[in-house]
């Protein structure tokens, strides 16, 4: 039944069980790695900047979340270095001495100010959008490419070529084996160039 | 001279125009004489637009403010260097000066191949000419270098202060020559799209092009950096700016244009995704120009709004239609037997560095276009600015690193885990131990920990590739290393080239990690005699000072700079007053050194007090930025040139051709 099976669903038969195996391995086990890292990189960006902006004291952080509305530069206010940056700056700090606190100050910015206030989008409502589709995008791109690959592999059936015998002439080197193989690969390439 | 410029243009459309009638009609009829007419229009395009860029220069020269342009952009104090870059200060200028750009690349790709890809050059010459048609167009009609003036002024409004610095008379050219170079590779993909002949000519003939313009966009990015950082005050270089951000974006595009070209290459894969590619680039350069001139996106780089936006937005769809209409067209032709041997091999590798690249593009794209999408959906106008850019794109720039200093080590075709993790276990540990001795040493920032780790990585990888090439071939040959090291990378220029590349990107990941991670600042008004301090570096105020010319009032603060005690330098920041009446701009003063940089900007004065407000930034590692930015351009330089290979390569071809020929 076996061969019969690997027939219908196009596989040569008799192939070895190590690669089997090793589809296990690269086929399985690295696109999970690829997705784990991106969803990673997701957390990074919104709770890595979250940590970062924890570092700051609460007057950097509303000079952060606030563009500087001087009209020559498209920076916060905790970079401009124009005067109107300067009389912002002095003005957070009144009111963080005055009790407020850093949302409170940003709040009281955007309503007089309005939305283009802030530097970045919320992470709430229509704005979320703007942070979840760059990973979304690009997990769907992975998730396409780790699809692909896996079809493409099927198609192969080139044998192995990676693992190249060792050269005798580098064991007087005293290399290790995996630096010969390594030295030997190289050579290989440019004895193919000469 | 103005109505002699006005007339070169005018012919000038109707040549372009000419061009593309006669080179698609040649195509479709295949006469020869209709083809070689269209090839012959090209040179004419560009010899009539050269003499209108000749007339607009001779005009800003001669100070003849009658031309408005002339009277807005110019005047007679203008430095000569400055009057040369008025032609691109403004926004007919620069159009002008852009489609002078085209004009050259297009009558230097017909020159080049006269006897050369004959089949694809009528396409080649119709897409080059419609696109010179197109800015021959708004030229003419909508944004006119050479509209006088009903009465002359006596002096012009001279240039806009800020861009009367050295490197904003290089980085706009820069730019243009690498945005409208990537028309070259478009128009070579659209001849093989439209003829069918979607072997790799296309993309052989003009992977020089593809690099040079590749690299002279990404120099001219950095030379906008540069400008931006002794400029404009700030003490940054990079702000996520919409036109900053409109450079950049088909310059990734390119990047993952460049890198997956190498699989075609070799086994003939993704033929339809370089393809899609290309094309992307292009667009993308047209649609940064769009950002730029529309007027859509406020910015502190945009031209004032004008009526190009509509006119580029049509263009933009139709370039869209025509280039997406023929690729679907041709899609049977491009499809390819797509294998991959393992999961674990280069080429699944840059498969993945193409995702990010693409996804770098995008997401620069997405919060670009955003605060319009927003305005659009909710009525709501909002800012995405640097804290969005600087959350999203360090995620994916770590992972681009990571493949960088993964790729090189992956044999093509096949590898496995174990081998791959044994292959990178040097590298690897050169990571954790950079990571490990920086923690130990204090630095707690994780981005930074893990940016200098990553550098790390990149940098022992790619060095390593050149020391077990030089060992390998050392042995092959009986070379001593260092010939064996030049003959290794002689007879592979695009490869090691591209290893250079990747050790500047170390470089410049280096520099901005170090510059933005641990960037100091202090603030204070000192009178004469008052000291005030930054980090290491203490600065004593000395005297006012002020210097006047023909062009400018200089107004500045003299401060000795102390360092242990010991006098280090003299820095002199101050504000520079026009006298075509504009406002002042900031004079920034800075003692670079490969540790660091001392920043210091003059925000305020009162000369009678003696009394100047002063602000200081110590940006550490920022020298690294642009000593990798050179050695990224060396690099790149490197991989256009011809190897041996390569030379082979088309010795073979020209052979085939030949042969085929005889029989």
């Amino acid at each position: 039944m076996r061969p019969e099976r690997h027939a219908r669903r196009g596989r040569p038969r008799g192939r070895p069980r190590a690669r089997r195996g090793r589809i296990g391995v690269a086929g399985v086990a690295l696109p999970r790695l690829v997705l784990t890292g991106l969803v990673l990189a997701a957390g990074m960006a919104s709770g890595g900047a979250g940590l970062r902006a924890a570092t700051l004291t609460p007057q950097e952080q509303v000079e952060t979340r606030l563009m500087c509305y001087c009209g020559c530069t498209d920076l916060t206010v905790r970079t401009c270095s124009c005067g109107t940056a300067a009389d912002i700056k002095m003005d957070i700090a009144q009111r963080l001495a005055g009790g407020q606190t850093a949302d409170q100050v940003v709040e009281a910015y955007v309503r007089e100010r309005g939305a283009q206030i802030r530097s970045a989008p919320t992470t709430s409502g229509f704005d979320l959008l703007a942070w979840v589709m760059p990973f979304a995008a690009i997990l769907v791109g992975a998730g396409l490419i780790v699809h692909l690959t896996r079809r493409w592999r099927s198609r192969a059936t080139a044998p192995p070529s990676g693992d190249a015998p060792m050269s005798p002439a580098f064991d007087s080197r005293r290399l290790s084996a995996d630096d010969r193989a390594t030295l030997d690969r190289v050579e290989r390439a440019i004895r193919e160039e000469l | 001279m103005a109505d002699f410029g006005t007339l070169c243009l005018l012919m000038a459309l109707a040549a372009a125009a000419w061009a593309v009638l006669a080179s698609f009609n040649g195509w479709r009829s295949q006469s020869g004489e209709l083809i070689l007419s269209g090839e012959r229009a090209l040179y004419v395009t560009w010899g009539l637009v050269a003499l209108a860029v000749a007339s607009l220069e001779t005009l800003i020269f001669n100070d003849r403010f009658e031309v408005e342009y002339v009277a807005s952009y110019s005047n007679r104090a203008l430095p000569a260097t400055y009057k040369v870059a008025a032609l691109w200060a403004g926004q007919a200028g620069s159009i002008l000066f852009w489609l002078f750009i085209l004009c050259t690349y297009s009558a230097a790709m017909v020159l080049f191949n006269r006897r050369r890809n004959r089949p694809l050059m009528p396409i080649v010459v119709t897409t080059l000419g419609c696109v010179a048609t197109f800015f021959l167009i708004l030229v003419n009609f909508i944004a006119r270098p050479f509209v006088t003036l009903s009465r002359t002024p006596i002096d012009g409004m001279g240039m806009n202060p800020q861009l009367q610095n050295p490197f904003m008379a290089i980085h706009p050219p820069c730019l243009y020559v690498g945005y409208v170079g990537l028309t070259v590779p478009f128009a070579f993909a659209m001849a093989a799209l439209a003829t069918g002949r979607l072997d790799d000519t296309w993309f052989r003939t003009t992977r020089r092009f593809t690099i040079l313009s590749w690299f002279i966009l990404g120099s001219g990015i950095l030379l906008g950096g540069w400008w931006a950082y002794v400029e404009l005050g700030w003490g940054g270089y990079w702000a996520w700016d919409p036109v900053e951000n409109a450079s950049l974006i088909p310059w990734l595009t390119a990047t993952a244009f460049l890198h997956s070209v190498m699989i075609e290459e070799r086994k003939r894969m993704l033929r339809v995704w370089n393809m899609s590619l290309v094309i992307m680039t292009f667009l993308l350069s047209i649609l940064g120009t769009f950002i730029t001139r529309s007027g859509i996106i406020s910015s502190v780089h945009s031209f004032t709004r004008s009526d190009i936006g509509p006119m580029f937005a049509g263009f933009l769809g139709l370039s869209i239609l025509v280039s997406v209409g023929l690729l679907l067209h041709r899609l049977p032709l491009l499809r390819s037997e797509h294998r991959l041997d393992s999961f674990v091999s280069r080429e699944s590798t840059f498969l993945f560095n193409n995702l990010l690249l693409v996804g770098a593009a995008f997401t620069v794209l997405w919060g670009t276009l955003f605060p319009i999408l927003s305005e659009a959906v909710r009525g709501v106008k909002i800012t995405v600015g640097p804290p969005f850019f600087n959350a999203v794109m360090v995620p994916i720039t770590f992972g681009l690193l990571t493949l960088v200093a993964i790729c090189p080590t992956i044999a093509w075709r096949r590898a496995t885990p174990a081998r791959l993790l044994d292959k990178i276990r040097i590298p690897l540990g050169s990571g954790v131990a950079a990571a490990a001795i920086l923690f130990a040493a204090g630095m707690r920032d994780v981005y930074a920990l893990v940016a200098f780790s990553l550098a790390a990585f990149v940098g022992v990888t790619t060095i390593m590739e050149f020391v077990w090439g030089t060992l390998a071939r050392s042995r092959a040959t009986g070379e001593p290393p260092l010939r064996a090291l030049w003959s290794l990378v002689d007879r592979n220029k695009r490869r090691y080239g591209g290893f250079v590349v990747h050790l500047g990107v170390m470089l410049v990941i280096v520099g901005v990690t170090g510059s933005s991670v641990f960037k100091q600042e202090a603030t204070a008004v000192l009178h004469r005699g008052d000291s005030f301090t930054v980090g290491r570096f203490t600065m004593t105020l000395e005297d006012m000072v002020s210097r006047d010319t023909p062009n400018q009032e200089f107004l500045g603060a003299r401060l000795a700079v102390f360092t242990g005690g010991r006098r280090v330098g003299t820095l002199v920041p101050g504000q520079n007053f026009y006298k075509a009446g504009q406002n002042p701009s900031t004079e920034v003063d800075i003692r670079s050194s490969l540790r660091e940089d001392l920043y210091l900007i003059m925000t305020g004065f009162d000369p009678q007090k003696g009394q100047a407000t002063l602000k200081a930034y110590l940006n550490p590692l920022v020298a690294w930025i642009w000593i990798g930015g050179g050695v990224l351009i060396l690099g790149s330089w490197f991989a256009m040139l011809p190897d041996l290979r390569e030379r082979r390569r088309s010795a073979e071809a020209r052979l085939r051709a030949v042969a085929s020929y005889a029989t």
